[in-house]
This record gives C-alpha cells, sequence and structure tokens, in this order.
C-alpha cells in the first residue's frame, strides 16, 4: 500500500454550495415591514430606556439630565450591589442546576432504556406551561409552615429543622431559586433528550469496544454531542433566571427584608413606586448588557470547533 | 490475534427468531466473509460476538476463552461501522488513540502507536483534522486505523465500504485486503456485495434467513453451489434458471426447449429438474445445426463484455459474451452452454444434484 497515491483521487470534503447572490437594492424592500415593526416596539424602547437612564424624571414632571450619576448610584449602593448579586445567585438555581440535572438524566437514559418516556418528558415539562402565577401560589403553600415539606419533616423526626420557608433570612432565597430549578430542568431535559436521540448510537458502541466507561462515555459522546443543546438551554435559563420577577413577585414580594430582591424589582420599584424612571432606566441598561454579555460568553464558550 | 469458534448461535429479538443456529470456525488470521440479503442477520452476528447484543443460545469463543458473558471492553475486538462511528470533536490522531487513552497508556507510546498506523493507512498529513473536514474514504481509514491502533485479537467489519462511491469501494477492497495480509490478524467482514465477498474473503459464509446456506472459499461456492439460493447469490448477473425435465438423458424445458447436458445424470431420468448455468458459460454458435434457438430482446454493451438478455422459448435468460458479437434486439441468435458448467436443481429443495 503506497501511503501518497490514494491520497489524491479523493473527493475533497464537502463544502457548502457556493451560490449565494448579492441581494439587490430591491431585496430589502421585503424587509421593511418587519423592520418597521421591530423598530417601533424593540429598537425604539431600548433606545429611550438608554436615553432616559441619564435623566433624573418621576415620569411626569420635566426631566434633568444628569449624566452618569444614576449608574454612579448603581454600582456604588450596597442594597443594588447585593440584589445583583441575588441576580447571580439565581443563575446557580434557575440555569446550571437545571443543566446539571437534565445531563445526570439524560446520562442514565443514554445506559438504561426509560419505559414511557413520553408520559415522563411531559410531566417533566409540565412546569414550563404553567402559568408562574399558578406555580408560585403552589409554593408558597408546599413551603408554608404548616406545608407538606414541614410536615414530612416532622415525619421523619427532623421537626428541628422545620421553619417558615420562605419567611426563613437563611433559606428565603434558596426556596425561590429551587422553584426556578424545578421550573427550568424539565425544558433543559426535553432539549437535552432531543438532543441525545439525534446522536449516532454507533457513537456509543464504539466507545464501548474502545473500552469507555458510563462517565468515559458521557463525556467523549453524550456531552460533546449536546453542545449545542447545552448552549441553547444556558441561554435561555441564564436570560430566564436574572430577567426574573414573577415568581419572587408572588413568593416572597423580595422579603423577609431584602433577602430575595431580584435586578427586575429595581426596576419595577423605580418605575411604579419610588418614581425614580431615571434609575429603573440605568438599572434595566445594566441588567440588559449583563444578559448580553452573559449569553454572549456562552454562545462563544460552547461554539461548535469542529 | 486468535481464532472464533461460534457454535450454534442463535438470536431472538422478543418471538422473532433473527439467527436460527449458526455454526462457523475462524482460524486464526483468517479473513472471514459474511454475505447475505439485506436482513439475513449478519449485523447482528457481528454485534454478538463484539459483545454489542446478548447471546440467545449457543456460545462465541475468541482463541480459548467463552465470550458468552464478557462486556465488549474486555473483548480485545475491534470494530469497524458502516458509517465509521468517529468522535465528531476529536482530531483524527485523538480518534485512533482514544481506545489507548482509556488504557491510561503513557502518551509517548500512544503517539507511536498512533503514528505507526497513520504511516500504513497513509492519514499523516490529517491527524490534525477533524472527521468533518475529511472525505468518506479518508474517514473510513480513520475508522481502520482505530482498529489498528488497538492491535485487537479480531477485527470486525460491517458494510465497512457502503457508503462509499464504486470507485472508491474498489481500491479501499484492496486496501483492506492488504491490510490482512501485513497484520495477518483475524478479520470478519459483513457485506451483502457478492463481488466483495468474492474477491476478498478466504471463506466465505452465505447466510439467508438467520441460516447458513453455504460456507467455503469463494471458488467454492461459485463452482458448487450447494443449492439454488447460492447460485443465485454468487455471481453477477446471476445463474440463469431454467425449468424442465430430463428426457431420454437430455434436458427439455417446459417450453420445449432442448439444452445440452454434459453427463447424462443417472437416476434423474423423466424428474422435473432446473437446469442452471451462468451467463459467462453461454456461448453463440454459428455453425448449423448445432445450439438452441434464443431471441436477442436487449444488448448492454460494457467494453470488455457484452451483456445479452435472451429469450429461450418462453424463458428469460441472460448471456454475458466477451467477444464483439454482431447482434440486434430481435434477431435469433444459437447457443450452447460449457457442459461441464452446468448444474441441475431439486425444484423442490432447491438443492444441487450431484451429477
Ligand atoms: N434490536 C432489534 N429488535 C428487533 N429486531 C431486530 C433488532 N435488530 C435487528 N432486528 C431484526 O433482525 C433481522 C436481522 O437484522 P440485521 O441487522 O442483522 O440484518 P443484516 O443482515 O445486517 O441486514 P443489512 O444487510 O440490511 O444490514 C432483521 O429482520 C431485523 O429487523
Ligand atoms: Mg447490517
Amino acid at each position: 500500500m503506497s501511503t501518497v497515491d490514494h491520497l489524491n483521487d479523493e473527493r475533497a470534503p464537502e463544502g457548502p454550495a457556493e451560490n449565494r447572490r448579492v441581494p439587490r437594492a430591491g431585496h430589502f424592500l421585503y424587509l421593511v415591514p418587519g423592520f418597521l415593526l421591530y423598530a417601533a416596539f424593540c429598537l425604539w424602547p431600548i433606545a429611550q430606556t438608554a436615553y432616559f437612564s441619564f435623566f433624573r424624571w418621576d415620569g411626569i414632571t420635566d426631566m434633568r439630565w444628569i449624566g452618569l450619576r444614576n449608574y454612579l448610584e448603581l454600582f456604588t449602593d450596597p442594597l443594588t450591589l447585593t440584589i445583583f448579586g441575588h441576580g447571580l445567585v439565581m443563575i446557580v438555581f434557575y440555569a446550571i442546576l437545571p443543566v446539571l440535572i437534565g445531563l445526570l438524566i439524560v446520562a442514565i437514559m443514554t445506559r438504561v432504556r426509560i419505559r414511557l418516556l413520553a408520559i415522563f418528558r411531559t410531566v417533566l415539562f409540565l412546569p414550563q406551561i404553567l402559568a408562574t402565577v399558578v406555580v408560585a401560589v403552589a409554593w408558597r403553600w408546599i413551603y408554608a409552615y404548616d406545608g407538606p415539606i414541614n410536615a414530612v419533616l416532622e415525619l421523619l423526626g427532623m421537626g428541628f429543622l422545620t421553619r417558615a420557608w420562605l419567611g426563613d433570612f437563611d433559606t428565603a432565597l434558596a426556596s425561590v431559586g429551587l422553584i426556578g430549578t424545578w421550573i427550568n430542568f424539565g425544558l433543559c431535559m426535553v432539549l437535552f433528550i432531543g438532543g441525545a436521540q439525534k446522536i449516532d448510537t454507533q457513537l456509543y458502541e464504539a466507545a464501548r469496544l474502545d473500552g469507555a466507561g458510563p462517565v468515559q462515555e458521557f463525556l467523549a459522546v453524550t456531552l460533546p454531542g449536546l453542545r449545542g443543546e447545552i448552549s441553547i438551554a444556558l441561554i435561555l435559563t441564564v436570560t430566564n433566571a436574572l430577567r426574573n420577577f414573577d415568581i419572587v413577585w408572588n413568593t416572597t414580594a423580595g422579603g423577609p427584608g431584602t433577602e430575595t430582591l431580584v435586578p427586575s424589582y429595581l426596576i419595577y420599584e423605580g418605575a411604579f413606586i419610588t418614581r425614580n424612571v431615571g434609575f429603573a432606566a440605568a438599572a434595566s441598561v445594566v441588567l440588559t448588557a449583563l444578559i448580553l454579555v452573559l449569553t454572549a460568553s456562552i454562545t462563544i464558550g460552547l461554539r461548535r470547533r469542529y | 490475534m486468535a481464532s472464533v469458534d461460534i457454535r450454534n448461535v442463535r438470536k431472538s429479538f422478543g418471538k422473532t427468531d433473527v439467527l436460527k443456529g449458526i455454526s462457523i470456525d475462524v482460524d486464526d488470521g483468517q479473513f472471514v466473509v459474511l454475505v447475505g440479503p439485506s436482513g439475513c442477520g449478519k449485523s447482528t452476528l457481528l454485534r454478538m460476538i463484539a459483545g454489542l447484543e446478548t447471546i440467545s443460545g449457543g456460545d462465541i469463543k475468541v482463541g480459548d476463552d467463552l465470550m458468552n458473558a464478557v462486556p465488549p471492553k474486555e473483548r480485545d475486538i475491534a470494530m469497524v461501522f458502516q458509517n465509521y462511528a468517529l468522535y465528531p470533536h476529536m482530531t483524527v490522531a485523538q480518534n485512533m488513540g482514544f481506545s489507548l487513552k482509556l488504557k491510561k497508556i503513557p502518551k509517548a507510546e500512544i503517539r507511536k502507536k498512533v503514528e505507526q498506523a497513520a504511516e500504513i493507512l497513509g492519514l499523516t498529513p490529517l491527524l490534525e483534522r477533524r472527521p468533518a473536514q475529511l472525505s468518506g474514504g479518508q474517514r473510513q481509514r480513520v475508522a481502520m486505523g482505530r482498529a489498528i491502533v488497538r492491535d485487537p485479537k479480531v477485527f470486525l467489519f460491517d458494510e465497512p465500504l457502503s457508503n462509499l462511491d464504486a470507485k472508491l469501494r474498489v481500491q479501499m477492497r484492496t486496501e483492506i485486503k492488504s491490510l490482512h495480509q501485513r497484520l495477518r490478524t483475524t478479520m470478519l467482514y459483513v457485506t451483502h456485495d457478492q463481488i466483495e465477498a468474492l474477491t476478498m474473503a478466504d471463506v466465505i459464509v452465505l447466510m439467508n434467513e438467520g441460516r447458513i446456506e453455504q460456507a467455503g472459499p469463494p471458488l467454492e461456492l461459485y463452482d458448487l453451489p450447494a443449492n439454488m439460493f447460492v447460485a443465485g447469490f454468487i455471481g453477477s448477473p446471476a445463474m440463469n434458471f431454467v425449468h424442465g425435465r430430463i428426457e431420454n438423458g437430455a434436458f427439455v424445458s417446459t417450453k420445449g426447449v432442448t439444452l445440452p447436458l454434459g453427463v447424462a445424470p443417472e437416476g434423474l431420468e423423466g424428474k422435473d429438474v432446473v437446469y442452471g448455468v451462468r451467463p459467462e458459460h453461454l456461448h453463440v454458435v454459428t455453425e448449423p445445426g448445432v445450439g438452441a434457438e434464443a431471441e436477442v430482446q436487449i444488448i448492454e454493451p460494457a467494453g470488455s463484455e457484452t451483456q445479452v438478455h435472451l429469450t429461450l422459448g418462453g424463458d428469460e435468460i441472460v448471456g454475458v459474451f466477451r467477444e464483439r458479437l454482431d447482434l440486434a434486439p430481435g434477431s435469433t441468435v444459437r447457443l450452447t452452454t460449457d457442459s461441464a458448467a452446468v448444474h441441475l436443481f431439486d425444484p423442490e429443495s432447491g438443492r444441487r444434484h450431484i451429477l
């Protein structure tokens, strides 16, 4: 066997078809209606918000230019920093935990065939389609002092652990966060199951013949195969975590004290309660920037490199 | 390197019996090709040898070790899959070295083995590429490289060439064969292409519906097919079958055409038989009064030979002629056969009569 000549007569790897045409000016006409809607309902409000953030304004009387003072306040006030910190904690509960749980379940699924997968999947996806108010009310009851969690703890003889979970300074933030975990892990799982079903089963068999155990098989086949789905799941859930308002508002309303205040609450409070629209706008801009930076990092970090 | 001993192996998926008792002896270093129509259970058998499917009955031994309950990774068997099953996020070198890395073999040694295998397969310039940047034939070679670096006891191939174009398929066929001659490792190779089987195998195992129809060296299956299934499967275009009976020591088809026989068959006088003759054993004769008349239907020149579809009485047959013939559709020719190459089959059981 010669090493040279059989490289010659092979086809080059197939590339994308080179038949892209240069769009003509007229083609852009078709984009105009969509773009107008997008500009009116998305770009314009964003621009306005950014503009407001340089003013002190109560929403009614004259606006007063104050430059970067709103931002300065945002980044120096310990409370607002704590609140943005809560936003980051929420990422752990809303994004990282659900993704990890989802991956664990998919890892098990690739080894053991799960019967009634469709039902299982629907049940786990259910939290995604329930109205968040319903979810919040349900969990308020679950976490209540006379709710099922404490009842179970009593039953197990761990009565010393019982508390009003959402009212306790130590547990409120984590308790609210876990509701997000519950909501989001079904989404992650459905995404990952879909992704895992697209992975060629021969890859698993090849890995098994290569001598891979369950963990190595997961690292060599499942995880790389789910790269795209993990990226989408993280983008959705991280955004969700940082924008989170309804669950918090309907369970703890930010309490006890300021324990569960989240960035969106700052915006709500500034815009509708303290009537400090400029500050709310600045908080929105920072939150938006944070989401953009995080989702961009996720996209770049998990980009396909092959 | 090891022999493989397959003893009365069965496989059922639920109620369907896919393999109904298969026994094959593969000698150490032999190249055995499992061939058969789609769905006959070739892949299933191969996967059972690899340990990817459980064994419903019988024994599989590699060397002297019973493999029935041994997990795949401890069998020391490498498999090349039909769609290559390369890890898409790994480079060629990482793909080939993956199994060694799992065995915790030192990096330098992995490198050496990968480079050696790459050299054999002509993959050296491609080691840092990823599978997506390779052509089909190159991926195919990486898949083989991944098997070679492990230096396994047995190589299994499941239709490794079926995703390649015709020209590359022929080239890879030769390469796999020369790889076998170089490594001398026992190889089991699955294909549904009888040409691949004939050209590559030391031994062909022809399967059908979960059973072995015949096993033996390629030319034995070609020259002495055990039955009509083997006769029809091996060889292309397929053997012509003409139904008829033996009358006065000659064959007369149901349409009344007499065809020549070499030896007057004993004990078949007056019996119904199937007359089998390969297209390449038909000849056109010009001397008057010799041979059976046939009408030319379609002529397919292929350069080195010409395939001609004819009707003989009412039976459709195919002839392959190496000489240039001046034929026209609708014209009549007279045919004879290499009478030594004629087979007679029992129409009921399909078995070949020993003449
Ligand atoms: N997991 C399974 N469950 C049920 N039936 C199966 C399973 N795998 C294979 N079969 C059946 O077993 C039979 C043999 O399949 P197998 O894949 O071994 O065929 P094959 O000879 O490799 O065919 P091909 O040339 O098309 O690859 C088929 O009828 C198939 O439907
Ligand atoms: Mg198959």
